[in-house]
């Protein structure tokens, strides 16, 4: 039942979007009725975020035409879209943290209420549409306080603050825990109850099947599916739309074929995988932290009496909202923040004074969070990137030989299976899921022990996040130690053979195959 | 090897542009652009013993740009070469100074070494206040410029006077002849063996150390090097000293060799033609020996320009600018175009 060009409140024909000889969207053409959610799913790079920025005028498509509630608009202008009721919620937010809500609700709508104003006359202003848009916090009340689910609720408000017709949210269940997103689908309904065109960017088919009215599939920039009316969907069905004909995980004929089935369905997030306790962990303590504080960061994170153990051959993971303390963990583990309490050991030996580079000696390695400015120097030679660890383990004036260096990256990386032009190539030259088999290449090798792995498989697509998946189980059944930092459950449980859950800096929780989501959700917000 | 050739052809664009440039802006005002490309190519390359001359100048400036070559890759924007090399003449001065009746030899070594140190230790305190602080090189090493001038010309007006002089200049006694490395052609054993010396230490720190390695890294990326266990203060620190020795060294082959004695204000713009020698030769080593010839070439030909042209000897100077000026720019003539994003800028 797709609805025509003509009546759809959002039509686009033939949309295509290039950047340089890359094709991010590839002649798509889609209707959504009014007054519906319509959810657009697909894996990563498949070209989800490219869709809704093309539709909310951010970028402008290379060809193609966008018509809103019939009339065509003039593409790549975003006031032009906004104006004709289209407004988009981004994935990470953009509202100023310093400001107050009121504030942020006016912010973006100059010129209609004359320049000056006074904090009472805007909340008063304010107070109303976000009362009725069931904002639960004071119109007074800075956004840099507001726990994200509020965040993201009063981004939506202020999306609607206009005349906001088509509503466009960009995987807006990324940063929230398991009930907020509850609630958020539920805010989504009543909105369209009230005559708001929902169009929702998800990843995960059991969030797809709970809040859409239609689905449609995108997969390497092109419309595989839909619009479909969700009920009439399975879960099978749409995974096999997201992955296409091809079979993802390399890991064939290495793990169990029931982990695979898990890894399957936490991959499209089809079903919550439970984990499963098919592995024992050795005696042997690689990593112990205990009572582990650090002063608050600049961005209020801190870690308080955090007790950790990491065994040989034991996948700890950590779940939690995002910014419950994940950085501060990585960060002390590394000894880039000095602890105000508590002590780090490795391999029994205490490391909490040792610098980074001792740290990284006995074994330490580390994935961290920001791929590409952590882990990588894009302009630098992929040689060099690969090479730095093991320079940084001698004194800098011992003398090197590059084309050694050169061929010990060539042979690494393809051992890895990273495809690269050359050696002497900028990191920049490699899509995203090679970037990081570099990196893994790098901080995976014969003497690592303990190996932190932070929002690892963020950004890849299904291939890539099953082959990090499968390097890490392999590094664990060579006896090391791991631990995964990521903010999606559905990775976590399938992975973790142990579950931490950090929240505002504390251990909120510690728990064991099979997973459940219930406990461990309400362990992430705190209500335990 | 794709991406040298582009280095290449760009460095020399840039140059032919500003050579056009300024050809133009003197054949407006007046004079005549094919006499000025006479004098220069006359000056710098044609006339009898311009390439000793060329490298009377070439060699000095070749080595403070070493210097800034290591600092600049480690992403340390060391402008500070002038007041250095300054730092470096007067250690060298102060050397000879304390040590009168010692053996030649030894005391030409020492001189050497204090200008080294004289040097390294004015490029010490911007280099340490911007790793403990994150002060701006930029600024310190440029004020250090007016401070390292400035004490030269009390230097040599005060404490290291020549009573006998009667200049306008004040300058310091003259180093006696054993002493000096060169004579007043600038050209000797010496001086082309301290620079091959530098050019090869600078060349393998560069491109056969850890330290070359994880300073371009560093200075591309700074975080990431962190990730990985550099610390940045020591990388840092050496880039600065290292920078700040090679131009004291190269102060020292001014004194003891063609000056033969410390004048205040001398080779005003040699800092500055060092950080442009190392920018159009893209901060590779191997590039900067053609490019200090070149600039080398420039200045013993701004010599030739009142003489054959009718220019003043400035000229040399708004050529210089005018290099600067477009090299600095960073940006090539195709780049102009609108270049689409790259896949990894996108989300």
């Amino acid at each position: 039942m797709s609805a025509s060009t003509a009546e759809a409140a959002l039509a686009c024909e033939g949309l295509t979007v290039r950047f340089g000889d890359f094709t991010a969207l590839a002649d798509v053409g889609l209707a959504f009725a009014p007054q519906r959610i319509h959810a657009v799913c697909g894996q990563n790079g498949a070209g989800k975020t490219t869709f809704a920025r093309a539709c909310a005028g951010l970028l402008a498509p290379s060809s193609g035409t966008i018509r809103i509630e019939g009339h065509q608009l003039r593409v790549g202008q975003v006031n032009a879209a906004r104006a004709a009721g289209v407004e988009l919620v981004h994935q990470s937010f953009a509202l100023p943290p310093s400001f107050t809500i009121a504030e942020a609700m006016e912010f973006g709508l100059q010129g209609q209420h004359g320049a000056l104003y006074t904090r009472r006359r805007l909340e008063e202003r304010w107070r109303g549409h976000l009362e009725t848009l069931g904002v639960e916090a004071k119109p007074s009340a800075r956004i840099r306080d507001l726990p994200v689910e509020t965040q993201q609720a009063v981004e939506i408000a202020r999306a609607l603050a206009g005349e906001a017709r088509v509503l466009i949210l960009d995987e807006p269940t990324a940063v929230l825990a398991p009930a907020a997103a509850q609630a958020l689908f539920a805010r989504l309904r009543r909105l369209r109850d009230s005559g708001v065109t929902i169009l929702v960017i998800l990843h995960k088919i059991r969030e797809v099947l709970a809040v859409a009215d239609t689905v449609s599939v995108l997969r390497g920039g092109r419309l595989v599916e839909g619009p479909a009316e969700a009920r009439d969907m399975t879960p099978a069905r749409l995974a096999q739309a997201i992955i296409g004909s091809n079979p993802v995980p390399p890991s064939a004929g290495r793990t169990a074929a029931a982990e695979e089935v898990e890894d399957l369905s936490a991959l499209v997030g089809a079903t919550v995988p439970h984990g499963t306790v098919h592995h024992r962990a050795g005696a042997q303590m690689i990593t112990t932290l205990s009572g582990v504080s650090t002063r608050p960061a600049a961005d209020g994170q801190r870690l308080e009496m955090v007790d950790l153990r990491v065994a040989a051959g034991e996948i700890i993971g950590i779940a939690g909202v995002e910014g419950n303390g994940q950085r501060p963990l990585v960060e002390a583990l590394a000894g880039l923040v000095p602890l105000t309490a508590g002590a780090i050991t490795l391999d029994g030996a205490a490391m909490t004074d040792l610098s980074l580079a001792e740290r990284r000696r006995r074994g330490l390695r580390i994935i961290p969070f920001e791929r590409n400015t952590e882990g990588l120097s894009l302009s630098s030679p992929l040689w060099e990137n690969f090479a730095a660890r093991q320079l940084l383990s001698h004194s800098a004036l011992r003398l090197i030989k590059p084309k050694m260096l050169r061929r010990q990256a060539r042979a690494a990386f393809e051992a890895w299976d990273v495809r690269f032009g050359a050696v002497d190539h900028p990191a920049r030259s490699l899509s995203g899921g090679n970037a990081q088999k570099v990196i893994l290449s790098r901080e995976i090798d014969a003497d690592a022990r303990l190996i932190i792995l932070a929002q690892p498989t963020r950004g890849l697509d299904l291939g890539a996040t099953a082959f990090v998946w499968h390097a890490m189980r392999q590094a664990r059944d060579r006896g090391l130690g791991l631990i995964l930092i990521s903010s999606d459950l559905d990775e976590l449980f399938d992975i973790a053979d142990r579950l931490i859950v950090l929240q505002g800096g504390r251990v909120a929780g510690e728990f064991r195959p099979p997973y459940d989501l219930g406990p461990v959700g309400a362990a992430m917000v705190g209500s335990h | 090897m794709g991406g040298r050739l582009l280095a290449i052809g760009r460095a020399v664009a840039f140059v032919a542009l500003a050579l056009v440039l300024c050809g133009a802006i003197f054949e407006l005002a007046g004079f005549s652009a094919p006499d000025m490309f006479a004098a220069i190519l006359d000056g710098a390359f044609l006339s009898d013993g311009a390439l000793a001359h060329d490298l009377r100048w070439a060699c000095p400036l070749f080595v403070s740009a070493a210097g800034v070559i290591v600092a600049f890759r480690c992403g340390y924007f060391n402008v500070g070469a002038q007041g250095q090399f300054y730092m470096g003449a007067i250690g060298a001065t102060v050397a000879v100074a304390l040590l009168p009746g010692w053996p030649a030899l030894l005391v030409t070594l020492v001189a050497l070494l204090a200008a080294l140190a004289f040097g390294g230790l004015w490029a010490l305190w911007p280099g340490w206040l911007r790793i403990r602080s994150g002060t701006d090189e930029v600024i310190t090493t440029l004020m250090g410029n007016f401070i390292a001038g400035l004490f030269l010309i009390w230097v040599t007006s005060g404490p290291l006077k020549d009573p006998s002089g009667s200049g306008q200049v004040t300058s310091s006694t003259p180093v006696p002849a054993a002493i000096r490395i060169s004579t007043d052609t600038g050209v000797s054993g010496w001086i082309i063996g301290l620079t091959v010396a530098v050019g090869l230490v600078t060349w393998v720190l560069v491109n056969r150390t850890a330290f070359g390695v994880l300073g371009g890294l560093a200075g591309r990326n700074p975080v990431m090097v962190t990730w990985q266990g550099a610390r940045l203060s020591r990388l840092g620190l050496g880039a600065f000293v290292f920078s700040g020795a090679t131009a004291g060294l190269a102060g020292a082959m001014e004194v003891l060799g063609p000056d033969g004695r410390l004048v205040s204000g001398f080779s005003p713009a040699h800092g500055f033609t060092a950080v442009l020698i190392a920018l159009v030769a893209n901060l590779s080593v191997s590039g900067g020996v053609i490019v200090a010839l070149f600039f080398g070439g420039l200045a013993s030909a701004s010599l030739y320009l009142p003489v054959i042209a009718g220019l003043p000897s400035a000229a040399i100077d708004m050529v210089n600018a005018a290099i600067a000026l477009f090299i600095t720019s960073r940006v090539a003539p195709w780049r102009l175009v609108r270049v689409p994003r790259s896949r990894s800028e996108r989300r």
